[in-house]
């Protein structure tokens, strides 16, 4: 077979994460994009660089300050072993709550930049025209912004199948826990199984090609669809 | 409609005060760039809150510092057309109408979907996109929408200044009668005198931030005619024209007018600057100009550095501009007659 079971299995795992993880920031990421789109505050500088973070900082970096906090002794540790969760290292759901904080920006700027790009003026319209702000934000700022939803998803998803040195840190290397795509090639190239890195290395690159290929031919005309009145 | 207005709002440098109570149902504030015109009727739809004051509109409070009431946009039921037509391009012009619409409670529903899609001769465009329609067609649309939300008020946010002339004076009919046939109260934002005099009948003036006065149309129009580049515009209804030695004669009231340029319409209307009117207290004896016409001065008015000078000529209004130099010398005083002279070339076809 072209991928053990394992493979399949990590794959899989893989995307179990990837789906959480572009659902959990859809619903998190949009309120702070919003904020940061429209707000005046002294904050959004602050907030912003702090969303921006991991994008420049090494993730072993945020993978070691992720585990003291979730560990037993962080805060986050702590916090969980009350609510009867357990100690969320090493676990699926540890590598959600890591994954989340390092494909953040990948979620919040795309859709920072979609909102921003349609200005304040539909939603005055539709104001005016007897809408609350959540009404107004599903009939006009959404459907206008469906593109930077579209692009924030894909890059999300694409971003957290890609990951490895913060689930690394966070999930260690459990097999069908925690072993993700990334880990389980190193595994294989640390064993010396390179027919079966490659097998796995092939089929991330292929992913990771179509994502890009989607996203460059066709996010330029929906753009444009967006922008063109 | 009765609208007391007295807030104070400051942005940076700007301050903009307002202090006034105005009715009448078509209500115009005009100033230029600057003078706080956006800010008001941003303050009156709720989109901004002003700093401190009271806004009242027909006795229902819709701010108030003191009281701490400040209705939300959608709560104060006053629609807008904004200068960009602002319409939502992932809806077609029929969803664009009733977006307002569905959103009004339904025992406060008092407009016909199909009678303001007739009056605004929509029909053809409903089952159509937003993106490919014309300039003046997504005025139309908007200015439905905004009717078609069962307002109390219509705030009309310089909504011509966008088109060009020809569809500026197309969509000037269509705001004018859609408001008075549905009966909704429209306050009318511009920088210009003639749109001012067509679509008010009370004009607030507004400079730096602070109201100046508040006056009609038609004498704001008169007292800025001196200071504006333009002059005052006269506005001609003529009737079919003929021609006339290479020329084209249009009949206007009981006289007859000469333009250089023809029309096949059975009516129209022609722009004449004040400033393109040559005042003989004398008839002449040669003159290149091919329209004379005889006329009686009704009244003199200041206006700036210039003079001007309301003329009826055959039962029809003309407003010329003068110097004063040149009233002493022409001895121009109510009762008396002169001769007006305009070039066929002066005048300027409207667009149908």
């Amino acid at each position: 077979m072209f991928l053990a079971d394992s493979d399949i299995q990590s794959i899989w795992l893989t995307v179990r994460l990837a789906l959480a993880v572009t659902a959990i920031l859809l619903i998190l990421g949009t309120p702070v994009a919003w904020w940061l789109a429209h707000t005046r505050s002294r904050l959004k500088g602050i907030l912003g660089a702090v969303v921006a973070l991991p994008l420049v900082l090494p993730p072993s970096v945020l993978g070691f300050y992720l585990l003291l906090a979730m560990g037993p002794g962080g805060p986050v540790g702590h916090l969980t072993s009350i609510l009867g969760i357990g100690a969320l290292p090493f676990t699926f759901w540890g590598l959600v709550v890591a994954s989340v904080f390092y494909s953040l920006p990948f979620m919040v700027q795309p859709l920072q930049n979609a909102f921003e790009s349609i200005g304040e003026q539909p939603m005055d319209v539709a104001a005016t025209l007897g809408a609350s702000k959540l009404d107004a934000f599903f009939t006009v700022a959404l459907p206008l912004t469906r593109t930077g939803f579209l692009t924030a998803s894909i890059l999300t998803f694409a971003h957290t199948v890609g990951e490895f040195g913060v689930v690394l840190m966070i999930g260690g290397n459990i097999p069908g826990v925690t072993r993700v795509a990334s880990v389980q090639i190193y595994d294989h190239v640390e064993a010396l199984e390179y027919g079966q890195a490659h097998n796995m290395a092939a089929v991330m690159l292929i992913f990771s090609f179509i994502v890009l290929l989607v996203l460059y031919t066709w996010r330029p005309n929906a753009m444009k669809m967006s922008r063109r009145d | 409609m009765q609208l007391s207005m007295k807030t104070k709002k400051t942005f940076g440098a700007f301050t903009l005060t307002t202090d006034f109570t105005v009715s009448g149902e078509r209500v115009g504030v005009f100033g230029v760039s600057g003078s706080g015109k956006s800010t008001l009727v941003s303050m009156l739809a709720g989109l901004v809150e002003p700093d401190s004051g009271e806004i009242i509109l027909d006795g229902l409070p819709l701010y108030s510092s003191a009281k701490r009431i400040n209705l939300r946009p959608e709560q104060r039921r006053i629609a807008m057309v904004f200068q960009q037509h602002c319409l939502f391009p992932h809806l077609s012009v029929k969803n664009n109408l009733l977006y307002g619409f569905k959103r009004c409670p339904a025992e406060l529903r008092t407009i016909d979907f199909d009678a303001l899609v007739g009056v605004l001769k929509l029909e053809e465009l409903l089952g159509r996109g937003v993106t490919n329609l014309s300039g003046g067609e997504k005025q139309r649309v908007a200015l439905g929408r905004a009717i078609l939300a069962n307002p109390r008020l219509l705030l009309m946010d310089e909504p011509l200044s966008a088109l060009d002339d020809s569809l500026r004076f197309q969509i000037i009919p269509y705001l004018k009668t859609v408001s008075e046939h549905f009966g909704i109260p429209y306050l009318f934002i511009s920088h210009s005198l003639v749109e001012m005099r067509l679509m008010t009948e009370t004009t607030l003036v507004f400079e730096k931030g602070v109201m100046l006065e508040q006056t009609t149309g038609e004498q704001l129009a008169r007292s800025r005619m001196g200071s504006s580049q333009v002059g005052y515009i006269n506005l001609l209804k003529l009737g079919r024209p003929s021609p006339e030695s290479g020329l084209f004669s249009y009949p206007w009231g009981g006289s007859r007018l000469l333009f250089t340029a023809g029309s096949e319409r059975d009516s129209c209307t022609a722009e004449l600057s004040s400033k393109d009117i040559i005042l003989f207290k004398q008839h002449p004896e040669a003159i290149s100009a091919r329209n004379l016409l005889e006329c009686r001065v009704r009244l003199l008015f200041n206006s700036g550095r210039k003079i001007g000078v309301e003329l009826d000529c055959a039962g029809n209004t003309l407003i010329a501009e003068v110097v004063q130099d040149a009233v002493s010398e022409l001895n121009i005083t109510p009762g008396s007659t002169v001769y007006a002279a305009v070039k066929a070339s002066a005048f300027r076809m409207l667009p149908e």
